[in-house]
């Protein structure tokens, strides 16, 4: 019961903030839409140029952006709250080569020109599967769990 | 979506991208051949032709508006490739129209895009909105139908259709200047239950989700991400997943990470459609916790070295540690990387009464170079994977590996073409060769989408 007045109060708040947007809505320019120069080959270090600067968009400093090896497994933190940072590089087309909801081919072979990339499933996965499975089910369930799981059904029926 | 719809639309989109002042279409084309040698079985051979393209298309008739077009098609020109024996297939990953606001940070999209707020990765075809509000609020929302994959049996498939009819979703959060971000968001896919059915099911694909989200960036040197999704479907509110990453950053070389998440499985895997596989019923969890430390050695050398804890309460524990370094030479024109990992882990119960439990521990070491001289590239891949004797998944195998090498040539700045060769050997096949043209093209002036 309690719950579902706090799920009402949080529609109403939301609701109320939907209206009244107009009146509330930022005054602040919009975040750039494009970077504006080009980068270099590999993973950029946003903070090599913007050393102490705040990025606009998500008001983090860019530091928190860096694309160390850290960042690249633990990407989904920044994709969920501050997606129009990522996209001022990156296309969505960048992110369908993982997060397709359904692809012809694993990332690994589509991008097996480009070996730096993180692509996932390298070399014989259908066998690793198995016991990365069993270890931890619930990180195949992120992309596999919903959609993109037409190879699975062949077995997992 | 009906098929006549869906071809209307897109049909329309893609008439529409002659509005835009700037166009850009890129696509890769790629040819694969492999042939499988499998005990017990036919040799196969596998000629699938795939076909990528994407469209942007920026200020259609105002600088705000643009669209985006994203999707492949494929067909086999020998034996199916594909499990479920069909010799072609094609999706649409995304197309949508999006208004840019001049301010605020304010969108509007209309079409197929991806929704990924804390609660969820979702496809959804329908509407979104966001904006920036003032003292530093945000709120964003979106509702339409979700995409529905036709990848469960047909039986169950018409109770998955009936209960997944609508999915919307809102998030709201404060941004406190550059110290930190708070988010609370609500999910709901479907507004039927199974209980609804004529005949009820006991599958139910119906979400409700909550979920909170914190980071909390106060320095260039330390950030804290988490993020909490609670299930809200049933009379109980129930934590499906728990996910925490911290980084320190000492000095400008190392950089020092930990993370920590758990899984309820009977809450995370409301609303799967592949129940068979992530069961609800099972009533399982997994812990896992670990981190990893980064090295810049140099401004040409990078070491890591990672240790990850995971703990499944119906299998065990294990351990993975490892270590990844990464050179590059020459501003990068060379590329070299060198990892090795391995995973000890508990041993699974078998039905075999006279070996009851048997090792799934590995360990796997990779090899890569990359090298950019002029118009061409190329590259070598290496991977080598190496069992316990007596896994119970590789009937004797103990050893996988596969190599690839691959050659690249720039033709014009719109055009690259490449091919790669691989050799390989796996517990399913004895050898496996696997050949692969692609050529990559990209025409107009919007330079996104390549990185």
């Amino acid at each position: 019961m309690a719950r579902k007045t706090i799920l009402q109060v949080l529609g109403i708040v939301l609701g109320l903030g939907m209206l009244m947007a107009c009146g509330l809505v930022s005054p602040e320019a919009s975040f750039a839409a494009t970077h504006p120069e080009g980068l270099g080959a590999g993973r950029p270090s946003c903070s090599e140029c913007h050393t102490n600067d705040v990025s606009k968009g998500a008001m983090k400093p860019y530091a928190s952006f860096d694309h160390t090896p850290a960042f690249v497994q633990n990407h989904k933190f920044q994709a969920n709250q501050d997606v129009n940072t990522c996209g001022t590089c990156h296309a969505q087309s960048f992110c369908v080569d993982c997060h397709g909801g359904k692809v012809p081919m694993k990332p690994a072979i589509k991008l097996s020109g480009s070996p730096d990339r993180m692509a996932p499933h390298r070399g014989d996965y259908m066998t690793l599967h198995k016991m990365e499975g069993k270890l931890d089910p619930s990180s195949c369930y992120t992309c596999h769990g919903r959609a993109n799981n037409d190879k699975c059904r062949a077995c997992h029926r | 979506m009906k098929r006549r719809t869906y071809v209307a639309l897109l049909a329309t989109l893609m008439s529409a991208s002659a509005w835009g002042q700037e166009v850009s279409l890129y696509g890769t084309t790629m040819a694969q051949m492999w042939k499988e040698a499998t005990p017990g079985f036919n040799k196969a051979t596998f000629t699938p032709a795939t076909q990528y393209l994407g469209i942007d298309a920026t200020k259609l008739g105002s600088d705000q508006l643009s669209l985006h077009l994203f999707g492949w098609g494929r067909t086999d020109l020998s034996d199916a490739s594909s499990f479920d024996g069909k010799k072609s297939g094609g999706y649409l990953n995304y197309g949508y129209l999006q208004y840019r606001f001049d301010r605020a940070n304010a969108e509007i999209k209309a079409g197929r895009f991806t929704v990924n707020q804390s609660t969820g990765f979702e496809q959804v075809d329908g509407v979104s909105a966001r904006t920036d509000l003032v003292n530093g609020f945000t709120v964003s929302a979106f509702a339409g139908k979700p995409v529905l994959y036709k990848t469960v049996d047909l039986t169950s498939q018409k109770d998955y259709d009936f209960q997944r009819d609508v999915m919307f979703g809102a998030r709201l959060g404060w941004r406190m200047g550059r110290m930190a971000e708070v988010g609370l968001s609500y999910l709901q896919d479907g507004s039927k239950a199974a209980k609804d059915l004529a005949i009820p099911s006991t599958t139910d694909y119906t979400r409700k989700q909550l979920g909170a989200d914190l980071s909390i960036t106060p320095t260039s040197t330390f950030d804290l991400r988490a993020r909490t999704v609670f299930d809200v479907s049933n009379e109980r509110t129930n934590t499906a997943e728990q996910d925490y990453t911290a980084t320190v950053k000492l000095g400008s070389q190392v950089s020092l990470s930990g993370n920590y998440a758990a899984r309820a499985f009977q809450y995370l895997y409301a609303g799967t459609n592949l129940p068979s596989l992530f069961r609800q019923d099972e009533n399982d969890a997994f812990r896992g916790m670990g981190g990893k430390l980064t090295w810049l050695t140099t401004a040409s050398f990078q070491m890591s070295v990672d240790y990850r804890h995971t703990h499944r309460d119906t299998y065990g524990d294990a351990n993975r540690v490892g270590t990844d370094l990464r050179w590059d030479f020459m501003e990068k024109a060379v590329l070299l990387g060198v990892g090795a990992h391995v995973v000890n882990a508990d041993a699974v119960k078998t039905v075999d009464p006279a070996a009851p439990y048997k090792s799934i521990s590995h360990r796997e070491a990779r090899v890569w170079t990359m090298v950019n001289k002029g118009r061409f590239t190329a590259s070598l891949d290496g991977i080598v994977l190496h069992y316990e004797s007596g896994n119970p998944y590789l009937v004797g195998v103990r050893k996988a590996y596969e190599g690839i090498g691959s050659l690249g040539y720039q033709a014009t700045s719109n055009l690259k073409v490449s091919g790669d060769l691989s050799y390989g050997t796996s517990a399913l096949s004895v050898h496996e060769t696997r050949g692969l043209l692609r050529a990559e093209y990209r025409f107009g002036t919007t330079k996104k989408g390549g990185k």
